[in-house]
This record gives C-alpha cells, structure tokens and sequence, in this order.
C-alpha cells in the first residue's frame, strides 16, 4: 500500500479528533462537563464510548493471536465480555452506580469511595493505585499498536508512538470526556466496520461457518507443527474442542478468561461510563447497543484466531516469530496482521489499520482521562487543604493528565512485552483491588472504611508481591512459562480473600455515626 | 467425538452461549423501550433535578 496514502488519511483520521477535541473544549464550562460529560450522555454514546474504552487494540490483536495457540476454548471469554461485560455490569452495577454517584455528588471511582466511606485517604489511595498502574496498561496498548505497523509499514516503533500520544494527547486534554466520548462514537463505527468485513472476509474465504470449524477440527498436531504454530502442542485436543481440564494450557485459558472476564467489573475507565448518563433509561437501553458490540468485536476476534492456522496451512504461510534473547519463537501478536498483510486486498490493510487504531486511541484516551482525574483530582486536589474553583480544579487534572501522557510515552519506548498478559494483569489488579469494596459498597449497608481498608490494603499487597515474582518471567520470555501458575493466585484467591477480609471487619468494627450518616445519603434513592 | 458446527461440546456451549447472552441484552433493551415504564420521574436522583423539583414545588 502506499505510504503517502496512507500519511494523508492519518492526517484526516487525527484531524477529525483534534476538531472534536475543539468542540469539547467550546462546551466544557463546569468540572462536571469535563470530568463526566455534564452526565448528559444518551444510550448509544454511553455504549459505544464504554464499547471502544473496554475493545482495545489488545483484545483485537493480542487475544486473536492468544486464541490461535490455545483455539477456540477462549470463545468462553466473548461469552463473559456479553454477559458478565455489559448485562451484569450495566444492570447490576451500572445503575446503582450512577444513583450513589449522584447522591455523594462523586465523578471517580476513587471519590465514590472517598466520599461513600467518608475518607479523604481512601481516595487519594485509590487514586494513586489507578494512576501508577494505568500506564502500564497503556503500554501494553502501545505495544499492540506498534506490532501491526511494524509489520504492515515497518514504521519506526517510536515514531508511531510518539505521534499516536500527541493526537491522543491533544484531544483529550483540551477536550475533556465530551471530546472522548465523541471520538468513541466515530472511532466505534471505525472498528465495527474492520471487524465485520474481517469475520466476513475469512469465514468467507474458509466456505461459511460449518465448514471453517471443521477444517480447523481437522488439523493434526503434525499439520500444526508444520507451519511452526504453538497450538501444536498447546491445542492439544485440536483447536475446536475444549483443552483436558486442569492440563496447562486449561489452567492458562481459565486465567486469562477469568482475569478479563470478570476484571471488566471493577474498571474504573468503565466505571465512570455510568456516571455520564443523562437518565436511568439511557443506561438500560445502552444494555443492547454495547452487547451486539462487544460480540462483534470479541466473538469475532476470538473466532477468527484459530482460523487463521488454517488460512495459514492452505496459504503454506508460516506462524510469525520474533527473536526474544536470541531464540525465535513464536509471536501470536503478529497473527492477524500477518494474515491481513497476506490474504486480503490492500484497501481492506487501510480500513483495518484505522480500526485497530480506533480501538488503540479510545482506550488511551480512556485511560488517560481516568488515569489523570485519579491524579489531578483525586490525589493532589484531596491534599489541598483548601477549596479550589472548578477552573483551577480542571486545570490541575490538565496536568496531571499531561504528566500521565509523558509518562506513558516514556514507558512505551522501552516496551514490556506479551501484549495479552499485561492486559488479563492489569484486569486482574483492578478486580482484585476494587471489585469487593465497589460490590459491597453498592449493595450492603453495613460496610465500613475499615472493612474496606483492610481489604484494599491486603489485596494490593497480595497483588504487587505476586507482580513482582511474576514480572521477570513474562517480560521477555517466550509464550508459555511458570506464568499462568502465578497468575493463578491473584485472581482466585486475593479476590475471594479481599471480599471475605471487609465483610468480617466491616462486622467486627462498626460504623460510626458520621459513616452511618453518608450511608443513608448514598442509598437515598436506590 | 461428536462436533457440532465443527466444536465440541464445551466450545459450543461457549460459542452459543455469546449469541444467547446478546439476545438477552437485546431483549432488556426492547423491554425497557417498549414495555416498562422508567419509574425515575418520581423520584429525581440528581442534586440539580431535586433542587429543580423543589422550586417547582415551592
């Protein structure tokens, strides 16, 4: 394809960002505008904003490439993005969320907390866990993105970044989340269409549904081997059926489907969604819009990815590989990009590139909005020991989400490696941090700040010890290790552990009267 | 081993399962639109829409 091309449909792509990030700017006038959209939001941009801030470009490259090592068991991973993703999370949490959050008058995860347990330090806490641990989840967004056009372009790695942080960057800060969620809107309708015709171009090319299914039933380990892919060996019930239960590639599909699956719950990006509702009837009826999305995004992915090893055997194109000290082995990453490259026209690379760069930008930007209103407001405005203006308080999250920005940017030349796994991570940190006291905190009266002090502190402890033993393993080493051993403690055992420390210190101590007073505020109108 | 659809049952079960689960969000969303009633007029939630209520009621 050519470049030059390619160069001035950027432009227009960035430009058209940077004009929405204008009119947010134009009618962001109070802190509410620029922190949750003014909660004006109809259904469908809630839905497409928290589609395309859920749908990265990990969960488009990074699982498709997962789920063709391990084959469609990752499917139960689609089946929980729809149920427990949208339908649990929008009307189990997500209305609740946006009452409570309207009664303590907060617009963060951190200060729904803070003011729900009366704790300026729980805020702050909060805060500053979801601020140091979102850029690395932006990295790994950046990695994604830099692996597809490495591959398609041979872009610099750098550049890319580099100019893909200033677009973000620019609209975001300037813009606030009404600029977010409009570039959602477009960037979502960019990524259906690239999903689409990707499902409809490969099912297509393999005779339909039945027929697809069955040809990748029907390659042996042999026939995997040949074309040098992992799921040879970690497929080893073929790449339809379901891996042997408690085998190690079981253990690894039940980690990452439980790491994301159930980590959606407890985003803090995707907490605030909630908050920008105009009406209870625009959070309900967003139920639909962001089900049928995430099943175009998901479900497509994660059924194509193990179709691709029979593209690839007809094709006789071998997996893709990258060298990791020395040693070629396998990168799943490069999947879907490589057969892209190989078997489709060159104006569907286009359309697929801008839809992996949609998906890429509207979580960063996501990211960096939350990330920088954990820091800007949350954690430095909460240490100020006196009021501020709404204008001086939107400025300070200017800031400190520029600060974010840099950071990221800095991390991101320095990539950490194995996209997928730093995304199931950093699900898992959010779900294991936030999940019990977000839960109990919505549905039991009793809780209590101690409760959910001693919860959140055991859990992160618990979480960063379990990163730090873990980390050197996954950054730089090949597919499979040690990692899904550990990985295995965090989700299912801190998860359970911080849920049942609250409960039992939110029963041995009790609230007091100031506690009981704001609980009775925040249930007001459930 | 019987495949349906080309996966075994476990897959299957997966796969249908994300369909079903969209047909519930779709169902929820045609009720909510069609059927029930939103309740949320009588009780106003936000700070903005209680003070509003009560200068109206004033």
């Amino acid at each position: 394809m050519d470049i030059l091309f390619f160069v001035i449909s950027m432009v227009l792509f960035a430009s058209i960002f940077i004009f929405l990030g204008y009119l947010g700017y134009k009618k962001t006038k109070t802190v509410e505008d620029y922190f949750v959209a003014g909660r004006k939001m109809g259904a469908l941009l809630i839905a497409f904003s928290y589609g395309a801030t859920f749908i990265s470009a990990v969960a488009l490259i990074g699982f498709s490439g997962i789920a063709s090592v391990y084959g469609h068991s990752i499917l139960w991973l689609a089946f929980l993005n729809v149920f427990v993703g949208i339908f649990i999370a929008f009307v189990v949490y997500g209305l609740r969320t946006r009452k409570m959050g309207l009664s303590l008058n907060a617009m963060t995860l951190p200060e729904l907390l803070g003011n729900r347990f009366n704790s300026v330090k729980l805020q702050q806490a909060s805060g500053l866990i979801i601020g140091i641990f979102m850029v690395a989840y932006t990295s790994a967004v950046f990695l994604a993105i830099a692996s597809l056009f490495q591959v398609t372009f041979g872009i610099p790695y750098w550049l890319c970044v580099v100019v893909f942080t200033l677009v973000v960057g620019i609209y975001l800060i300037v813009g606030g989340l009404y600029a977010v969620m409009w570039t959602h809107a477009v960037q979502a309708i960019v990524m259906l269409v690239g999903m689409i015709i990707l499902m409809v171009g490969i099912y297509t090319m393999l005779g339909g549904i039945g027929p697809a299914h069955e040809a990748a039933a029907g390659l042996t380990p042999e026939m995997l081997k040949s074309i040098g892919s992992p799921a040879a060996t970690q497929a080893p019930n073929g790449l339809t059926s379901m891996p042997p239960v408690l085998s190690q590639p079981f253990m690894m599909v039940l980690t990452l489907i439980f790491g994301v699956g159930i980590g959606v719950l407890a985003q803090p990006q995707l907490i605030t969604r909630y908050l920008t509702a105009k009406n209870e009837k625009a959070l309900r009826l967003a139920v639909p819009y962001g089900g049928i999305f995430i099943l175009l995004m998901t479900f497509t992915a994660f059924s194509i990815g193990p179709l691709c090893n029979v593209l690839m055997y007809q094709n006789n194109i071998m997996y893709p590989t990258k060298e990791v000290a020395g040693v070629m082995v396998a990168n799943p990453d490069a999947v879907i990009p490589t057969i892209i490259n190989e078997l489709f026209p060159s104006w569907f690379i286009l359309i697929f590139l801008f839809a992996i760069l949609a998906a890429a930008m509207s979580t960063a930007a996501a990211l960096f909005h939350t990330a920088g209103a954990s820091i800007g407001r949350d954690v430095y405005e909460k240490s100020l020991k006196r009021k501020i203006s709404p204008e001086k308080s939107i400025f300070i999250t200017r800031i400190a989400t520029f600060a974010i920005v840099i950071a990221t940017l800095i991390i991101s030349l320095n990539p950490l490696d194995v996209v997928a796994y730093m995304t199931a991570f950093f699900f898992g940190l959010m779900a294991c941090t936030f999940l019990a006291p977000y839960t109990l905190m919505l549905y039991w009266k009793k809780t209590n700040r101690t409760g959910v002090w001693v919860g959140f502190l055991f859990t992160i402890a618990w979480y960063i010890l379990i990163y730090f033993k873990t980390a050197p393993k996954i950054i730089g080493t090949p597919l499979v290790g040690n990692y899904m051993i550990n990985m295995l403690d965090p989700i299912f055992i801190g998860l359970p552990l911080s849920f049942l420390l609250t409960i039992l210190f939110s029963i041995i101590i009790r609230q007091d009267k100031d506690e009981e007073t704001i609980m009775k505020t925040s249930f007001e109108n459930i | 081993m019987n495949l349906i659809l080309g996966m075994d049952i476990g897959v299957f079960i997966a796969w249908i399962g994300t369909l079903l689960a969209t047909v519930l969000c779709i169902l929820y969303g045609l009720y909510y639109q069609f059927i029930k009633k939103s309740d949320e007029k009588q009780r106003p939630t936000s700070p903005k829409e209680q003070d509003k209520t009560q200068e109206e009621d004033l």
